[in-house]
């Protein structure tokens, strides 16, 4: 059995140095209409490229783009549609992070263009690791949208939109040679009864993922209520947040797993850094009852939501716990 | 029951008090100096100077428009959990965070036990009360607020780290209450956020007020209100200050489900929109709201703090509550406490 460590998906595009203040001054002087879009996508560019470089010096195996790009995790998938306008700002579940509300006014609709696709692109380029492409998933995107448009008064046939309109991403993303492909679902934690509706949905889904492997990463909750019922997702990888219930690892140590696990013990929302040599525990315990070849150490959710200093030890974390398990130590 | 308890406080409020929830916009030069005081380039007194002028002015205002329980405008605060962070041993400035867009701000760290080793909001209030006849609010963050504000590297859990704060709050709040403060507001916008934590954040406000002879009020805001009302009543406070307006009044289908039985300080303008609504937007406002509450209960406020509007913007939001309190008490008459 392989620990793998990997980025959960974001990562702080910001810090106190004045390079990385960077991308903060080249969007408000694009705002202010004092820089073209072009050099703001360069300057997003450079803190993607700075983002990889944290990520592979921790010694990472599978990194992300850092979603540097994104204004949010939502409006930055939603707003690229047709169908969809953007709206003010709500919380994002339970963080200090406000994203903007997408309204569904019309048939949702992929318009001309990727939504991550050249984002993934670039980042391949620049990095030497692979890099693992994150998307948010239908339900999620689902649950955060204010519903305008009749067909969509019932959750499920919006639900069926979104997927429809990520589905030829999927197929593009696995199509360019991503080899692991994330879908973020938190939505489902909050919302365990929609567990059908988002299965339908993977399904769908998981028809495009050609030969790349499809990852549903949960986080911003408790995943102990649905843990058995997840394991009948149609997903070869599934990533937990272990920080909501203390408890969660022992269901998993006495439950084990069919699917290789994204292990999110190392909390992105708290700057303590936890103890190396128990989480390393915790994670022998773990691997003896997964069945695979594989599982994932990654921060239970992006890291955008530390200061960067804070992300990076947090990366370092890792490593760490992993030279001390007994896979890292083979 | 609250009248009654105003009156054991001999606070005479007429009927609908007018009051606002906080935050008041800094004007042009102040923002300028508490740049300037940043980057070194002037003193904390100099700063402190135009802190002074800047709050004497909303005091003075407030009173012109005839607002009822004035607040001092936190013209010498930042951010509502920063402000407190940096006063008490064992926080630490945290580094940037984003908090939407391209908005980013300092989130505090709890490294050590958190200490109240002398007042931090008193010298402020004596100030505000100083300039006025009219009682000033005492304004404070809440626990439960501060802690889900906050990174904590120092205690086991967000209980102990809420329960531990909420000791810290209660010694601010015995300060300001022998300094003769009598209405205190303890801030928490955060509520709602993980209902599941309801009853800490509870179990923190009655730390921070049981027992202790004042009028509180809790205000919160932005939340998903359905998920903890009316669970949310066992709070020990006498008024809830909410946000109704952004919301289309929405909560009041809930208080038709379960009654609401606090008093109420219900957000008659949106905080949040540069437009000043009309007084019979903000009449209307309120004759929906004592559809389902008695008038007794109903205090008149914005949405939320006015810091992110203009003076103009503000100014005209507080004058048409003002006016819309006084055209209500002008037809109703106040009648007994209820039951």
């Amino acid at each position: 059995m392989k620990l793998l460590l990997a980025n959960t998906g974001s990562y702080p595009r910001i810090g106190d140095s004045p390079e990385l203040q960077l991308l903060r001054r080249t969007i408000a002087a694009h705002d202010r209409g004092e820089a073209t879009p072009e050099s703001l996508h360069a300057v997003e560019g450079v803190l993607t490229k700075a983002a990889l470089k944290d990520q592979e010096e921790a010694g990472l195996d599978l990194v992300t783009d850092g979603q540097i790009r994104w204004p949010d995790p939502i409006s930055h998938l939603a707003g690229k549609l047709a169908g969809i306008e953007i709206n003010g700002l709500l919380r994002y579940f339970d963080t200090n992070f406000y994203f903007r509300q997408p309204v569904a006014k019309a048939d949702i609709k992929r318009q001309d263009g990727p939504l991550v696709l050249s984002e993934h692109e670039f980042a391949r380029t620049h990095a030497t690791k692979p890099v693992k492409p994150v998307l948010t998933g239908p339900l999620t995107l689902a649950r955060h949208t204010i519903v305008e448009h009749a067909p969509y008064k019932q959750l499920e046939p919006l639900v069926r939109a979104y997927a429809q309109a990520l589905a030829p991403e999927i197929d593009a993303l696995a199509k360019a040679g991503a080899e692991v492909i994330q879908l973020d679902e938190p939505a489902l934690l909050k919302n365990p009864r929609d567990f059908s509706i988002l299965q339908r949905a993977l399904l769908l889904l998981s028809k495009h993922r050609g030969k790349a492997k499809l990852a549903l990463y949960l986080y911003f909750g408790d995943p102990q209520p649905l843990y058995e019922r997840l394991q009948q997702l149609p997903v070869d990888i599934l990533g937990l947040d272990f920080t909501y219930n203390p408890k969660f690892i022992e269901r998993v140590v006495s439950a084990g797993s069919q699917k290789p696990l994204g292990l999110g013990l190392v909390d992105a929302r708290n700057t303590r850094l936890e103890d190396p040599a128990a989480v390393a525990h915790q994670i022998n315990r773990i691997l003896l009852r997964v069945k695979g070849e594989f599982c994932y150490l990654n921060p239970s959710c992006g890291l955008e939501y530390l200061p960067r200093d804070r992300a990076q030890a947090k990366l370092k974390l890792l490593a760490e716990i992993r030279t001390r398990t007994k896979a890292g130590a083979k | 029951m609250s009248r009654e308890k105003l009156k054991q406080l001999c606070l005479e409020l007429p009927l609908f008090p007018v009051t606002s929830v906080g935050s008041f916009p800094k004007p042009d030069y102040l923002t300028a100096a508490r740049r300037d005081f940043q980057k070194g380039k002037i003193t904390a007194e100099e700063l402190r100077k135009l802190e002074e002028k800047a709050t004497t002015f909303w005091i003075k205002k407030q009173e012109e428009l005839g607002v009822d329980v004035l607040v001092d405008g936190e013209q010498y605060r930042g951010d509502m959990v920063a402000y407190f962070a940096e006063k008490l041993p064992g926080f630490q400035t945290g580094g940037l965070v984003r908090s939407y867009g391209n908005r980013y701000y300092r989130k505090p760290i709890i490294v050590g036990e958190v200490k109240w080793e002398k007042p931090i909001t008193v010298d402020w209030w004596r100030f505000a009360q100083g300039k006025t006849a009219k009682p000033v609010k005492g304004m404070l963050t809440g626990p439960y607020t501060v802690m889900d504000w906050s990174f904590n590297e120092h205690y086991p859990d967000r209980q102990a780290t809420c329960l531990a704060l909420a000791q810290m709050v209660r010694q601010e709040v015995e300060a300001l209450i022998k300094a003769s403060c009598k209405i205190i507001q303890v801030d928490e916008p955060a509520l709602s956020v993980r209902p599941e934590e309801l009853p800490v954040a509870l179990e923190a406000l009655h730390v921070v007020m049981d027992g202790l002879p004042a009028y509180f009020i809790t205000h919160a805001c932005y939340g998903a209100f359905e998920n903890i009302y009316p669970k949310m009543l066992e709070a020990p406070v006498d008024n809830f200050d909410l946000e109704m307006s952004n919301s289309g009044l929405d909560m009041l289908a809930l208080f038709r489900q379960n009654p609401f039985t606090k008093d109420l300080s219900f957000g008659v303008v949106d905080s949040h929109s540069h437009v000043v609504e009309d007084l019979p937007t903000v009449s209307q406002r309120l004759q929906q709201a004592l559809q389902v509450l008695p008038k007794e209960a109903v205090w008149l406020d914005p949405d939320c703090g006015l810091k992110t509007r203009t003076v103009d913007e503000a100014l005209g939001k507080l004058r048409v509550i003002v006016e819309a309190a006084k055209g209500a008490r002008s037809q109703l008459a106040p009648t007994a406490p209820r039951p």
